[in-house]
């Protein structure tokens, strides 16, 4: 007889989702139960008790049995197992000669780059930090409109320290003058010269090398020089003490040594004088005024001030406050707004108008720092695609080592160790790299950039590199390898999966998307330089020479006048307050016919003489330009176009109408063409012209090829009128050019990596090249056989390579258009991005990727099939 | 070695494996339990015990032959260890001397 047999659902239930290495056992077990309970109480009762039991061995009810393993693993990390991965490690690498020197060329050049780049990035980032309460220190900065600048009034000072509990400490600190000093038989024109509060040394922690720091500000016939200048004035003997005589007028005392001005400084100085002393004649200082802006203020907070950016800004519109309120008692209307910038922003953060020179940009640093990652990223790749096409040589081994009981995480270990001895390796390569390219690109850079060994902070983050590119670039290759089945691979079924062909040719692309990103970079940088280059600045800046006039020279202004218009080579001359790279001037103090409200707009101004228009080739409008046959062009004004449509008039009514600058009366006599007078980065901004009273920059346009006969007669002529004074000129044009210093160090540094980052891509891609070659040895052989042509072999080999340089350049193009958009954005004035931009870089970079391609595949494409086909 | 713990219930299967001497498998011991405390168990309750004594060392298993009877499914044995009898005495002899401990009709005047 059959025995009885419990219900089917219970028991297809139980096979469902029992564990299946405890299910032949209890099925059973409970068959025997069943029929016992049936025997006992009855089928009902024996179905309900054994739905009942059933359950009991459902999960999570059920316990687990753990299959038993007949071996103990080892501990991963045994030290036989770890000698004998860097035994096959280093075999391997001795063994795929080329394979290696590609991987860690590769890698190592990447990583070059990035500690080059890393090293730039901590330098812009450790502007003004090392300052001993550099967080609690800010500078007070205005802004009229768009008009921003760095500078403040004399009297806020003081003024805002005796209202304001939160300011613990206020300096001033005087715009930069250039001044003759001399001492002994030393005479040179130094232009890093500043006045400073005699708190200076207090707010600020410049060392102070000899002299007593609390009071060497104080006395106003003393200085402070610099290392550099001692050596530069006093070789090797002793400097403090001695005496300076400045500009042949007045003796100072040097009363302190100071420590050169740290490169990351935004203040860059090589002599401080007391304001004291500049308090003896300067107007701003002596009745503390508020309404001229001069002077740089910085102050030191409490230490429980809010420092956040909103609470900075809280304190801003405070000050603003008080300074209405005291502008109202003294009838002045004008509102400006202040602003506190802390002082570590000062070297990125600023955009301000009559600035301190030599500022950094933001921007820069975070594109530079992504691109630092994307070049590790693209090293990173090669070394994963390079990996993964071998995967196949390696896959041998990897059966093996499992057949022989290494646990998949062993394996995981093995490889990623090994990745981690290339890129140690690499890093080593680089530390070599980056010593032989540091002056190179110290030079592009213009910085003080060093790599010191020693520095603890530095290797811990080298080492950081290295862990992080070990542990990215062997990812993929470990976990891929680790991942093969030891039967397939032994049987030699082991086929390079689809999956896995994807991968790696995504990888491919995004390494071209990252170089043809940089390319586009650099030939939008070029396009925009050229472009700022070329423009047309409304005036001729070609072969204009200048002369400051310093000195002697002030008070014999006729005599240089007439010394100039007689010699033929500076006969064509101008004289002006300020060159058009250096126009900080000024005024809101502007009334004309028909001004509705009180003006709130910064107009510049700047003086010219009789010449201005026909020296600089400007372009007048309307009316005319100040001429020596109108006695009253002294009270008269000549306005740029931009001026001309603020006050409202136009081409037609504008000349005759009346103007006022600084209570100044006169009459618009005419309408000069738009000009740059400031920065490209800066949209045209209102100018009025006044006629010179008093002098400023000698401009000489020379003629064509008789530069340097113009030069020296320039200098006769300041030996003769200016004798105590070294002669010194500058070129216009030149000058221009330095105004683009960091775009141009920009444009050089992305060139560089642009380069390096195709290198790097086009090494992975011979790699790879070479590998798919090699697998395509017997098909090459055999279309060579059936007829096929070495042309033919090549586009076929090489073909599939275009494919993704094409995807990468679509992929690229987008990418390339948003980032260098963002970053014209920075210009009032921008070039065009032209679509052949993007067609060239791409062209560049398939044309450098088919190189590297064409090599391997003629290569193979040459080969006699008899040798591929022989071994069948 | 560290004394394993021995629970109540495990104590129970534990002993009944010894004494069905070498018979004792899933069906026989739940039947056992059943028949000489009168306490309805499940069987899973008794499945995870035996696993759990295997882990702890007390028993082991081997699959048995296969038998007709249940549907040709193989059954499996527990045998009790060295360590599972050693066990099994600690507690029988720590009980004992605990009783020798308690004061004569000590038992008694708790309330029984």
């Amino acid at each position: 007889m059959n025995a009885p047999q419990p219900p089917r659902w219970a028991k297809i239930l139980l096979r469902w989702l029992h564990p299946h290495n405890t299910l032949e056992e209890v099925e059973g077990d409970l068959d025997e139960l069943y029929a016992y309970w049936v025997l006992r109480s009855g089928k009902t009762q024996a179905i309900l008790r054994y739905v009942l039991n059933v359950v009991s061995v459902l999960p999570p009810f059920v316990r687990r049995r753990q299959s038993k393993t007949n071996y103990e693993q080892s501990f991963f990390l045994n030290p036989a197992m770890l000698k004998n991965y860097f035994k096959i490690a280093w075999r391997n690498i001795i063994r795929q000669k080329a394979y290696s020197i590609l991987n860690i060329a590769g890698l190592s050049i990447g990583m070059a780059c990035s500690i080059l780049i890393l090293l730039w990035v901590q330098n812009e980032l450790s502007y003004d930090r090392f300052h001993a309460h550099a967080n609690r220190l800010v500078r007070l900065t205005c802004a009229a409109g768009d008009f921003k600048a760095a500078v403040s009034p004399a009297g806020m000072a003081g003024g805002l320290r005796a209202q304001m509990p939160q300011i613990e400490t206020a300096v001033r600190v005087s715009k930069p003058v250039t001044n003759l000093m001399e001492a002994g038989d030393k005479k040179f024109q130094e232009k890093r010269v500043f006045f400073a509060d005699s708190n200076f040394l207090q707010v600020f922690s410049f060392p102070l090398l000899k002299g007593n720091a609390a009071t060497a500000l104080k006395d106003p016939g003393a200085l402070l020089i610099t290392e550099e200048m001692a050596k530069k004035y006093y070789g090797n003997g002793e400097a403090l003490g001695q005496i300076i005589r400045i500009n042949n007028k007045e003796n100072f005392t040097i009363a302190g040594i100071l420590a050169n001005a740290p490169a990351n400084s935004h203040l860059q100085f090589d002599f401080i004088i007391p304001m004291a002393t500049l308090a003896k004649t300067d107007w701003d200082l002596q009745n503390d005024v508020w309404g001229n802006f001069n002077f740089y203020t910085y102050f030191r907070l409490t230490e429980n001030t809010d420092i956040t950016p909103s609470g900075l800004q809280k304190l801003g519109v405070q000050i603003s406050k008080i300074h209405f309120a005291h502008g109202k008692d003294s009838g002045q209307t004008l509102k400006v707004d202040f602003q506190l910038q802390p002082l570590q922003d000062i070297h990125l953060h600023s955009n301000l108008q009559i600035d301190l020179p030599g500022h950094g940009n933001v921007q820069y640093v975070n594109i530079f720092f992504v691109v630092a990652l994307f070049i590790l990223a693209v090293a990173c790749i090669n070394f994963m695609n390079l990996a993964t096409a071998r995967s196949e040589r390696r896959s041998k081994e990897v059966g093996l080592r499992k057949v022989v009981g290494a646990g998949r995480y062993q394996l995981i270990i093995q490889f990623l160790g090994e990745s981690l001895i290339f890129s140690f390796l690499s890093l080593f390569i680089a530390i070599g790299i980056v010593f032989i390219i540091l002056p190179v690109f110290k030079n592009l850079t213009g910085k003080e950039l060093g790599i010191h060994l020693t520095d603890g902070k530095l290797l811990v983050s080298l080492a950081g590199i290295a862990i992080l590119t070990g542990l990215i670039a062997g990812s993929y290759p470990a976990l891929f390898l680790s991942g093969f089945a030891p039967v397939k691979v032994l049987k030699g079924k082991m086929r390079v999966a689809g999956g896995n062909l994807l991968f790696r040719n995504g990888l491919v692309v995004t390494q071209f998307v990252v170089a043809i990103v940089l390319l586009v970079g650099t030939a939008v940088v070029y396009k925009q330089l050229n472009f700022i280059k070329n423009r047309n600045l409304g005036f001729d800046k070609s072969s204009l020479l200048y002369m400051p006039m310093t000195g002697d020279i002030w008070a014999k202004q006729q005599a240089l006048k007439t010394t100039l218009a007689q010699n033929p080579m500076t006969e064509n001359f101008s004289i002006i307050s300020d060159l058009p790279t250096a126009l900080i001037s000024g005024s809101t103090d502007v009334v004309w016919d028909g001004q509705t409200a009180n003006n709130q707009i910064v107009i510049p101004s700047l003086n010219v003489d009789e010449n201005f228009t026909s020296v600089f080739k400007t372009k007048i409008l309307a009316g005319r330009s100040f001429s020596s046959e109108f006695k009253s062009d002294s009270a008269n004004y000549v306005i740029n176009e931009k001026a001309m449509q603020i006050m409202g008039m136009n081409i037609q009514n504008a000349v005759g109408k009346n103007l006022t600058m600084s209570d100044e009366k006169g009459t618009i006599i005419g309408v000069v063409k738009d000009f740059h007078f400031k920065s490209l980065q800066y949209a045209m901004e209102p100018l009025i012209l006044r006629l010179n009273k008093w002098g400023g920059v000698v401009v000489v346009r020379t003629k064509p090829g008789s530069t340097e006969a113009a030069i020296s007669e320039l200098g006769k002529i300041s030996q003769q009128l200016n004798p105590a004074y070294p002669f010194t000129y500058g070129f216009l044009d030149k000058d221009l050019d330095n105004l683009y210093q960091s775009e141009k160090q920009m444009g050089s540094i992305f060139n560089l990596f642009a380069g390096l980052a195709i290198f790097i891509s086009c090494l992975g891609l011979y790699g790879l090249s070479a590998f798919m070659a090699e697998q395509r040895k017997k098909e090459i052989g055999v279309r060579k056989v059936l007829g096929a042509t070495v042309t033919g072999v090549v586009a076929l080999l090489s073909q599939d390579f275009l494919k993704l340089i094409l995807i990468a350049i679509v992929v690229a193009s987008p990418i390339a258009w948003y980032a260098m958009d963002s970053w014209l954005q920075d210009f009032a004035y921008q070039t065009t991005m032209d679509w052949w931009v993007f067609v060239l870089a791409g062209l560049i970079a398939a044309s450098i990727a088919l190189l590297t391609v064409s090599f391997q595949s003629i290569k193979a494409a040459l080969m006699n099939p008899v040798k591929s086909l022989r071994s069948e | 070695m560290r004394r394993t713990y021995l629970g109540e219930f495990e104590e129970l299967v534990l002993l009944m494996i010894v004494i069905l001497d070498g018979q004792a498998y899933g069906v026989t011991v739940s039947q056992e339990i059943e028949e000489h405390t009168g306490r309805v168990v499940t069987f899973g309750a008794v499945h995870n015990t035996l696993i759990r004594l295997e882990e702890k060392g007390f028993v082991t298993s081997e699959l048995g032959g296969a038998t007709t009877e249940r549907g040709g499914r193989r059954k499996r044995l527990f045998k009790v260890t060295t360590l599972g009898s050693r066990a099994l005495q600690d507690i029988q002899q720590l009980r004992n001397k605990l009783w020798h401990l308690m004061p004569d009709g000590a038992l008694k005047t708790i309330g029984l």
